[in-house]
């Protein structure tokens, strides 16, 4: 059975705190048991506490298909870019390497690539995937999108990312603010110059407490 | 005998903590599960709902329960991987004696023989030493139903006044202070409040770690307007994207909360019709923090003059609010005047007991709150009453079928006990779901104590570090095994569904403290057959206290998704958020919404006084414990499930870069924690996310990464909570790795 | 048609010929072949047409090309004096642990591998035993000053000569059978996991994972009830049973180019991959230009962007010193993500309506 067309998947990063409810619920899937396809990163632990989830975004046109030379990665006709074929897959790591969202993960043991399939024994059969369903900030959503509009009136879809010169459309999609001048499409390469985001310790009062007490 | 038996070692080769992974019929994606059993997590005051998918007599995965209306399905990776708790090769399955001979350091012994001989012992002690000599400890983990039975067993059975839990280092500070001001310890509103709320104010509550589904209500009322605050000494992930931040120095709360009281004051932000007609005291507090001014407020708090001025206007000005806080505020020798602080900048807002206006304190424990309702608490009788109390001593007297004289008189906190012994005021101790060697703080203190004790029993499903210090441990239930109801951090009565039988000899819980009352030949009062027979003797109790559950059945329960108390009848539908107008009470019998006579709020005067252990020139780091996401309290159960340890395997201390290149400490040194306790090595983790003045280590460890060798023992003088969350310390970089490095798994 | 096809469609025509010209040269110009076979001949040839074909055109796409290529070129370079042992034992232990003993799959399930094992050994013995036998390259003849013994003709040369009622000849004359009996007891395996995973549930397709599974069991069992038939029940129904086999076999060789089977000759990429690796591994690598860690070979990842290329994709960034996004390492790319998302949110003056 394919994913039901009106369930889309939303991430909002941004919502994100790093609890890895997520990665453990991942390996709960039939379809990957026992190994998490979900990535959680730090973006920079040193200077922040920010985290991103990355789920497989399924590109309309999907590089790591395109690039696989064995053929092995296929989109099915709901838009899923399913896992690769095991018979095919040569464990080759183009894919792993392509993937402008660093999403497919190579298993060296099984001489396989392993990807999120957005948990498509669940999806495909009238549930959400383990990780928007365990989610506990919303930063992982599975649902309509009137339903996403109605809860997030701060925020709008978007499923364009723009790397250099190239732009990539992906059947999830990626929460940006609404108020802002209309948000086309993620520059992703373009955050090369950005420092990792979030509140900070404001240093000036707390330098000169520490100095004083230093002193003392 | 408390001693260990043999050398620690030798115990964790045998008892663990070891790691389990999923294999099996766990690990297989062609598993169909025999049923599904609807419950709850075993872990934090949350109380998420969780099926759990059951085969034969294994628990072999979850699924989410999504019609359950707090979490929606949502879980932390706790509640995600708690089902790998059972069938854990560290299960106890037998009761064991301790025994040096052996080289594990315990032998197995049969059931009923470990039982005759904990009763011979509990009657030799109190024989030769008094009723008192024998103590309890009770844990906030237990159903209510355990909990009312233990403090039944301790104070009819055993007629001793020294039982006391483990909630003594959760929210105590925090039930004191809502008992001051509102005479009744719950959280006043439902979680659903936070959503129609404009300004949320989180004080010392790492939300995203100890509480993660919280975090949802909050970005959810975000996204509805509203504007977050959080005070915390760390960007904590909650934090981090908050709309304002006060990073306030550990243990200064209280000087925040007064000169917010007085920015308030000052600009006329008040709701003067509520505080005329709702409270008392207001005069008092208001002249108090006059001295409050926001230049002092920001001298003490470290928080930025501009940032508190912000804060008290967005507070001030609110339309509606909820203000929560967690062991941040609660832990401290000033705990409760924290809690008070916190309060009374909400009494003055009149945001509380309506809709979208709410406060609460986020309880830890899975029953922090049913808990310590019923009766394990040193100075609390079933339904919240006072141990002290003339009448409700009569009522309770009358109820167990003892005089009031028999009934023994308020005993002391947890700690406490463990300086009694001592003073050999205690001689034998029996322990369940408490983890004291990893909980409390000073640590080799409490394994003196422990090795004094002639004998010391515990209950317990895993060999806890506590545990192998007794003579005898009994093999009690995993929250799986038995069956009950818990309240959760909001108030909510819900119920824990059995989902598998006891493993081999081992026994709810209930069970074997009645096993233990009919040894001692007073089974009377301790015969029941089952948890909803002690729920039914328990809603008898509690009626007409004021943790009134006399109208819950476990029936209405499962039917309503959880029912909040008071419920004083079978047609009440439950009370989710007290102090509405108009309310009805015990206490005030329809003067007013709070539990007084007069029906009204108190404002209490709050004043600061700094921690018990300042920072000085020999210790001149301040250092705060708390939790991680993947680990829970004394680890007993979340140190044994491999995927958690993974996530979280080692303590590390935080340290601001300012701070670690004074000291030289770069990211990945080891780092020599001293205070004048003990002392902790562990590794540094280098973090602009922390104030340069403090450093933070979580406290879940055991032994020589227990950071509790080096926390004060310091008490709040009403709560009795240790100041777990400031102490003094200094660090020293080390170039060599700790001995515990090869000798020790990360988890243990 | 476009070249690719006109190039495939000329290698497809040359190498059925060739095995054509084979079969003829082996059965001594069809003197040993079996005529009754010469169905199967005619369906191997369109097999190796349709392998052929698709082989050639699935080489002609970019990154499959280009592995080609460089597998090529490493090859060689394997066999340089300097290399040649190590490489040569490098080659073997790969064919050995990864080819006979699939030890990736091992790791993947035991079950999943004993159904892969099972299936693939027995494929594998019964189609040494036939093809030989049925191009006529193999014929068994009697020794004529003993009737007791069977001598074993290779494309017309006698070999090796063995009792007709001894051990040997009873293994060897059934060797169809224990074949047969691995791939049921393979493909029974298989379709158990297929009617109990979950995951393989909620993917598997019929033809894909379905029709092979039946294909090779029809196979297996008509084929044995071939032999019970003149074993046990002198010949009952054997012509229909004959038939029958035929049809099943034929059937799956017409399909062996298009379904699932043709991983078998895709397989062979694997080891050249892991040449490509080794090699890659000993070459200078590529740096991430965002954390400055290595995460490839430079190698790789030139050859990566190359493919992009050809395939029309645009990842560079002509502004940055970063050149192409190729040169990010997956961590980073992820970590960027994070980043450009979250900076919308901080620099957007609305995000919280004050």
């Amino acid at each position: 059975m394919p994913v039901h067309d009106q369930m889309e998947f939303f991430i909002d990063p941004s919502r994100c705190i790093g609890c890895q409810a997520c990665v453990q619920a991942c390996g709960e899937c039939d379809t990957h048991k026992g190994v998490p396809m979900i990535h959680l990163e730090y973006v920079d632990r040193g200077h922040s506490t920010q985290t991103v989830p990355v789920v497989c975004m399924h590109c309309d046109s999907p590089t790591c298909a395109e690039v696989c030379p064995a053929d092995a990665i296929k989109k099915t006709a709901d838009g899923v870019v399913q896992t690769a074929r095991k018979p095919r897959c040569v464990a080759c790591n183009n894919c792993v390497l392509a993937c402008p969202f660093g999403v497919p993960k190579m298993m060296t043991d099984f001489e396989l690539m392993m990807k999120c399939d957005m948990c498509y024994d669940r999806t495909s059969a009238g549930k959400k995937p383990m990780c928007a369903t365990v989610c506990p900030s919303g930063a992982l959503f599975f649902g309509t999108r009137e339903r996403i509009e109605t809860m997030r009136p701060r925020g709008t879809p978007v499923n364009q990312f723009q790397f250099g010169t190239q732009t990539i459309t992906t059947k999830v999609s990626m929460m940006v603010p609404k108020y802002a001048a209309r948000i086309e499409h993620i520059d992703v390469a373009a955050a090369m110059n950005e420092g990792s985001g979030g509140k900070s310790i404001s240093l000036n009062i707390l330098t000169a407490v520490y100095n004083a007490k230093d002193e003392a | 005998m408390a001693i260990e038996p043999v050398p620690e070692l030798q115990i964790i080769d045998r008892f663990g903590p070891h790691r389990l992974y999923s294999k099996g019929a766990r690990l297989e994606s062609g598993s169909e599960p025999d049923r599904l059993v609807q419950t709850h997590c075993c872990f934090c005051g949350m109380q998420c709902g969780i099926q759990l998918k059951v085969k034969g007599n294994e628990v072999i995965g979850f699924e989410p329960w999504e019609e359950f209306p707090f979490n929606k399905g949502m879980l932390c990776p706790k509640g995600v991987k708690r089902y790998l708790q059972g069938s854990h090769p560290d299960r106890l399955l037998t009761a064991y004696q301790r025994d040096p001979d052996s080289p594990n350091g315990f032998r197995t012994l049969p059931y009923d023989q470990a039982i005759k001989r904990v009763a011979a012992e509990i009657d030799r002690i109190q024989k030769a030493h008094g009723p008192d000599s024998f103590a309890v400890l009770g844990g906030a983990s237990l159903t209510t139903e355990k909990a009312y039975l233990l403090g039944k067993f301790a104070r009819v059975c055993l007629r001793t006044s020294n039982i006391d839990y483990n909630g003594r280092l959760c929210m105590v500070s925090a039930a004191a202070a809502n008992k001051k001001a509102f005479g009744v310890d719950r959280a006043a509103n439902p979680w659903d409040d936070i959503l129609k709320a404009k300004v949320i104010w989180i004080s010392g509550s790492n939300v995203a770690e100890c509480f993660p589904i919280l975090t949802d209500y909050i970005w959810q009322a975000r996204e509805n307007g509203a504007r977050v605050i959080v005070v915390d000494p760390r960007i904590t992930p909650i934090a981090r994207t908050c709309d304002l931040f006060l990073p306030v120095k550990p243990g200064r709360d209280i000087a925040l909360f007064n000169g917010i009281l007085n920015l308030m004051i000052e600009n006329n932000w008040l709701d003067h019709d509520f505080i005329q007609q709702h409270t008392v005291g207001f005069e008092q507090t208001a002249e108090h923090v006059r001295e409050w001014t926001p230049r002092k407020t920001a001298e003490v708090t470290g928080i930025a003059e501009r940032s508190i001025r912000q804060a008290a206007e967005w507070w001030g000005t609110a339309s509606s609010s909820f203000l929560m806080h967690a062991r941040g505020i609660e832990h401290h020798t000033h705990g409760v005047q924290n809690c008070l602080g916190a309060i009374n900048i909400v009494l003055a807002s009149g945001r509380i007991g309506r809709e979208g206006c709410g406060y609460g304190t986020i309880t830890g424990q899975g029953n922090g709150q049913g808990g310590r309702e019923h009766g394990q608490k040193c100075d609390q009788l079933p339904g919240a009453r006072d141990i002290e109390n003339p009448s409700h001593r009569a009522h309770m007297a009358q109820f167990w079928g003892i005089t009031p004289e028999e009934l023994p008189r308020a005993g002391v906190d947890a700690y406490e006990m463990f300086r009694r012994i001592g003073r050999g005021e205690i001689k034998g101790m029996l322990s369940i779901c408490f983890n004291p060697m990893v909980s409390l703080p000073d640590t080799t203190f409490v394994k003196w104590m422990l090795e004094r004790l002639e004998f010391f029993v515990v209950i317990d499903f895993f060999m806890s570090e506590t545990s192998r210090h007794a003579d005898i441990v009994l093999p009690g239930s995993l929250h799986e095994e038995d069956e009950g109801t818990v309240t959760s951090a909001e108030g909510r009565v819900i119920k824990i569904n059995k989902a598998i039988d006891c493993p081999g000899d081992a026994r709810q819980d209930w069970r074997i403290i009645q096993d233990i009352a009919k040894a001692l030949g007073r089974e009377r009062g301790f015969t029941f057959g089952s948890p909803n027979e002690i729920f039914q003797e328990l809603r008898g109790a509690s009626a007409g206290g004021i943790a009134d559950y006399s109208g819950i059945t476990y029936e209405k329960i499962e039917q309503n998704m959880g029912v909040f108390w008071p419920c004083p009848s079978e047609d009440h539908p439950g009370t989710p958020r007290l102090f509405e107008k108009g309310s009805w009470n015990p206490i005030a019998k329809g003067a007013g919404p709070y539990y007084f006579p007069d029906g009204r709020a108190r404002f209490n005067v709050a004043p600061y006084s700094p921690p018990a252990e300042d920072v000085d020139v020999d210790f001149p780091v301040i250092l705060t414990t708390g939790r991680v996401v993947s680990q829970f309290l004394s680890g007993n159960q979340t140190r044994r499930i491999g995927p958690l340890v993974d996530q979280t395997p080692e303590p590390v201390i935080e340290i601001h870069p300012l701070l670690a290149e004074k000291h030289g400490i770069e990211d990945g040194d080891w780092v020599r924690i001293e205070s004048r306790r003990s002392v902790c090595t562990l590794q540094a983790r280098i973090v602009t996310t922390i104030r340069p003045d403090t450093v933070f280590v979580p406290y879940h460890w055991a032994g020589r990464k227990s950071i509790n060798q080096v926390t004060i023992a310091a008490q709040d003088p009403i709560s009795k909570i240790p100041e777990y969350k400031v102490c003094a310390v200094r660090l020293i970089r080390q170039y060599d790795p700790p001995d515990y490095l090869k000798e020790l798994e990360p988890q243990q | 048609m476009s070249t690719e096809k006109i190039k495939a469609t000329i290698w497809a025509t040359l190498v059925t010929a060739v095995l054509a010209r084979l079969i003829v040269l082996g059965s001594n110009n069809l003197t040993n072949f079996d005529a009754a076979l010469v169905g199967y001949t005619f369906a191997t040839l369109f097999a190796a047409f349709g392998i052929t074909r698709r082989y050639a055109l699935w080489l002609q796409r970019p990154p499959t090309s280009i592995y080609w290529k460089r597998g090529w070129s490493v090859f060689f370079r394997m066999f340089r004096p300097r290399y040649a042992v190590g490489n040569l034992i490098t080659f073997f232990r790969r064919l050995i642990i990864d080819f006979a003993f699939t030890s990736f799959i091992w790791r993947r399930g035991k079950l999943r591998w004993a159904a892969h094992w099972f299936t693939m050994w027995g494929s594998l013995t019964a189609s040494a035993v036939t093809f030989p036998l049925v191009f006529g390259w193999i014929f068994f003849g009697t020794i004529t000053d003993d009737p007791g013994w069977y001598r074993v003709y290779v494309v017309g040369y006698p070999t090796f000569a063995f009792p007709i009622q001894s051990f040997i000849g009873f293994m060897i004359f059934h060797a169809l059978v224990w074949s047969a009996i691995m791939v049921i007891v393979g493909v029974l395996l298989a379709l158990r996991r297929r009617l109990r995973d979950h995951g393989a549930i909620s993917k598997q397709q019929f033809g894909e994972d379905f029709l092979p599974l039946f294909l090779l069991f029809a196979i297996s069992v008509t084929g044995l009830m071939l032999t019970a038939s003149y074993t046990w029940m002198k010949g009952y129904s054997y012509d229909f049973l004959a038939i029958l086999h035929a049809i099943t076999v034929i059937f799956t060789l017409l399909w062996l180019p298009f379904g699932k089977f043709f991983h078998i000759f895709q397989r062979s990429a694997q080891i050249g991959v892991a040449f490509y690796k080794d090699v890659g591994r000993q070459g200078e690598q590529a740096m991430c230009r965002r954390c400055g860690e290595p995460f490839a070979s430079m190698m790789h990842i030139r050859d990566l962007i190359a493919v992009e290329q050809q395939l029309g994709y645009n990842y560079q960034m002509p502004d940055s010193p970063v050149e192409h996004y190729q040169w990010i390492c997956p961590r980073c790319r992820r970590a960027l993500l994070g980043l450009a998302q979250g900076s919308l949110w901080a620099a957007s003056p609305g995000v919280s309506p004050k």
